[in-house]
């Protein structure tokens, strides 16, 4: 059940109203619910996935226990923690990685002239959301092990914690610090929470239906036939599929936190306008936060961080972005775009320039940004949109080929989509949307924050009107995210 | 939580209200002619009236209509005489042409490529041979005096029936319940770009589940679909009668069984296929959220017919 299809908008009003009117009287009750509505949004996919989400929930639920209970001896511990790791890392592998290993291997075999017929890759999905709720798991694991987090004894509302609808399938990957904690209690009905809510979903809405799906089919036209197109159409392609990419994920992650707050729920940010970051860091500071954060607090802290020497920040930047990429896909593409992450964001660390951006936003105290922050916000934009040519290509290959035509061909030759999209429209759309996020840009949370009552109507129209007027029924429309 | 449902509420009408404006203020929804059967049981358009067709979102496609006297779009009245030579067009909503303006029509195109030659469309959208050979049959006086008719056929759903009998379906279309909603232009918009099909198809899903699952067809059932359909043709001419030497089928020999072709070929009814040209066409031929014809496509059409009747004896 995606977000942005009819049985989600039959479901959530309905788990809403059970939830405020017959199951709130203890949290108990709020959480089964939750639960089984959770259960039951996840079924949907395939009812086969939801022993994966029991197995995990339970292994963690269980693994905290004995963390905790062992606290006093650092190697039980670690052997405990090392039970989560492995099984979650384990179904991940088998369900995400097992065919790209077993392919990479022949490949390897190929390479010194042996050919190996083989039945080795299996017929295997992708369930759904795998990457996120094993990653949400660990994390608690991970939180008691570092002592930042105590077990809950409730397995309830641990399995509320780990299923919990809005985010289950592609995030944000949420910490047990920060959901948990307000699993565990009684919530209470808020107003403005909830209106706050149905806005952010409103405007999640708009920018999967409308940015994102509007532009993916001419997307899809330039990278499938990328080979007969001159340079100035892949640069059109690579720069709309950063913007369908964004809309797509960070749609789906308002749309989230949107539907956790009509339960009374706050969920961590997981976008800030990355459009408008000025280096690579900030930009890192503002795409998918959920899943950098992790990688930063599991990972690279872990591993030393930046308060090691220079030569092993490096390596600790590279074993991020790498591990990041390959979190994202069972692809060689995407191991290129951490190592192309790695490469862009590394310059700017060696000049100590990764943190100076944040907590700020551009054009802090004044309305246009100036000729230089416009010129970082150019220059980060291009340098992550070229990356996106290994994030959307099939192959290695292809994407190779793709970045060559770009160099070799450069000519400017205007795009016809062959079913005759007009292209104006979308032009005008993109730009509307980049000035209006920029004039929002202080507040992810508050898409709609105006004063004036008949500003904020006039506004919700817009959306739904623009949501009318770019709507394609004979277009896929699932998730892109999904896929991880 | 009483405020936020009252909110919503309000919010929720004055938004509808405001979506209906805009939808207005921008034309995005399609005007639609009021239909009727006349005295000879022809279903048809009532006749003069005029309004704008839109195809697609944000009105990919605009055209103006012109329902004449004789009840079909059309920029001229519809007067065959002995002395002039008269094209009659009978289809489907791919003759009707909805999504073209009516001054630059499939017929004007032919009429432009034959100076001289004047050109009748019959197109109705939903048209099956049963009506075409049906209305023809109805207006005999009339037909007798054109020298050719184009009869458009596509034969996976043109060839269902064996007689003609109104279609209650359609007709339902203009019952006063189905009016009123069309003067909703939102409503109208709204469908016309599919947004409301799953909340149709969700519908029709419910009343399948309770009713009986339908297998997929057999390849036997197809051959004996196949069958059924020319034995329906075979009625309908026998009904309604067929000149061998005016009448011509258009169709796509693309999707066309080649029994039904075999059949034609064999019992020398003349057939224009269109399927190679709109193949080879480097342009699309067809709109972006619709699958009719565009100009591109009508003018290969128009090509095609006006190359066959050129090739005909009375015209030679």
């Amino acid at each position: 059940m995606a977000f942005n299809s009819l049985s989600y908008f039959i479901f959530l009003p309905v788990v809403f109203l059970l939830y405020w009117f017959i199951f709130n009287k203890k949290v108990k009750i709020q959480n089964l619910l939750i639960l089984s509505a959770s259960y039951f949004f996840y079924g949907l996919w395939d009812w086969r996935f939801l022993f994966l989400i029991l197995a995990s929930t339970v292994v963690d639920f269980l693994v905290g226990k004995a963390i905790y209970a062992t606290k006093w001896n650092r190697t039980k511990q670690k052997i405990w923690l090392w039970t989560s790791i492995v099984f979650n890392i384990s179904l991940l592998g088998f369900f995400k990685y097992y065919n790209f290993f077993a392919d990479s291997f022949l490949d390897m075999f190929q390479l010194f002239g042996y050919t190996i017929k083989s039945s080795w890759t299996l017929n295997i999905i992708l369930p759904v959301g795998i990457s996120f709720y094993t990653f949400q798991t660990m994390s608690y694991s991970l939180d008691i092990y570092y002592g930042r987090l105590k077990p809950t004894k409730d397995f309830l509302s641990f399995a509320t914690f780990v299923a919990f609808f809005p985010q289950l399938v592609a995030g944000p990957i949420e910490r047990a610090s920060n959901l948990l904690g307000q699993i565990v209690k009684k919530r209470k009905f808020v107003y403005g929470q909830c209106v706050s809510g149905l806005q952010l979903i409103l405007w999640g809405l708009f920018k999967k239906m409308v940015i994102a799906d509007g532009i993916a089919p001419i997307v899809d036209d330039i990278f499938a036939n990328y080979g007969s197109y001159p340079a100035s159409t892949l640069i059109l392609g690579v720069t709309l599929f950063s913007f369908q990419v964004y809309g797509d994920f960070s749609g789906y992650s308002d749309i989230a936190i949107g539907t956790a707050k009509l339960f009374g729920i706050e969920l961590m940010s997981n976008f800030k306008f990355p459009n408008f970051s000025r280096n690579v860091a900030e930009y890192w500071q503002r795409w998918h936060i959920s899943l950098s954060t992790w990688f930063r607090h599991y990972v690279y802290i872990p591993l030393g961080g930046s308060r090691v020497g220079k030569l092993l920040s490096v390596r600790n930047i590279c074993i991020i972005f790498l591990v990041s990429g390959f979190w994202h896909g069972a692809n060689w593409t995407f191991i290129f775009w951490g190592a192309f992450h790695a490469l862009a964001f590394i310059p700017v660390f060696l000049m100590g320039r990764n943190t100076i951006y944040k907590n700020t936003v551009v054009a802090e105290r004044t309305i246009l940004p100036t000729l230089k922050e416009l010129g970082q916000i150019l220059l980060t934009f291009s340098i992550v949109t070229f990356s996106r040519i290994f994030f959307r290509s099939e192959s290695l290959t292809d994407a190779f080929s793709y970045i060559e035509r770009i160099f070799s061909n450069f000519e400017y030759v205007q795009y016809n989509h062959p079913l005759g999209y007009r292209m104006v429209d979308y032009f005008i759309l993109l730009a509307l949307f980049v000035v209006y996020e920029y004039c929002i840009r202080r507040d992810e949370r508050n898409p709609f924050k105006f004063r004036s009552r008949g500003v904020r109507f006039m506004l919700y129209t817009l959306v739904v009107f623009s949501i009318l007027l770019f709507y394609d029924s004979g277009f896929d429309r699932s998730f892109i995210y999904f896929q991880f | 939580m009483r405020r936020l449902f009252l909110k919503l509420l309000g919010y929720g009408f004055l938004m509808l209200v405001a979506l209906e404006l805009l939808v207005r203020l921008f034309y995005l929804g399609k005007d639609t002619p009021i239909r009727i059967v006349d005295e000879n049981g022809v279903e048809k358009w009532r006749p003069i009236q005029n309004g704008f067709s839109v195809t697609g979102n944000r009105r990919q496609n605009f055209s103006a209509y012109h329902i004449n006297n004789s009840g079909f779009n059309s920029y001229r009245e519809y007067l065959p005489t002995k002395d002039k030579i008269e094209i009659a067009l009978v289809g489907d909503s791919f003759i009707e042409g909805f999504h073209q303006n009516y001054y630059s029509s499939t017929g004007r195109k032919i009429e432009r490529k034959l100076p001289g030659v004047e050109v009748y469309e019959y197109g109705y959208a939903g048209y099956d041979m049963a009506d075409q050979l049906h209305l023809i049959h109805a207006y005999k006086k009339k037909f007798d005096l054109i020298d050719h008719v184009v009869i458009g056929v596509k034969f996976s759903n043109d060839l269902r029936r064996s007689e003609y009998q109104i279609s209650q379906e359609r007709i339902r279309l203009e019952n006063p319940r189905n009016r009123l909603l069309k003067k909703s232009k939102l409503l109208v918009y709204t469908k016309s770009i599919g947004l409301l099909d799953p909340v149709s198809r969700m519908g029709s899903d419910v009343i399948n589940l309770l009713k009986q699952k339908t297998a997929p067809l057999a390849v036997n059932t197809i051959k004996s679909k196949d069958s059924l359909y020319l034995n329906n043709f075979e009625m309908l001419v026998q009904k309604y009668g067929f000149d061998k030497d005016r009448f011509v089928l258009l169709l796509d020999k693309d999707k066309t069984s080649s029994l039904f072709t075999d059949y034609l070929e064999v019992n020398n009814f003349n057939y224009i296929d269109f399927s190679k040209t709109l193949k080879e066409s480097k342009k699309p031929t067809t709109l972006i959220y619709d699958m009719h014809w565009n100009n591109h496509g009508r003018n290969l059409i128009a090509e095609i017919i006006a190359e066959y009747i050129k090739g005909r004896p009375e015209v030679r």
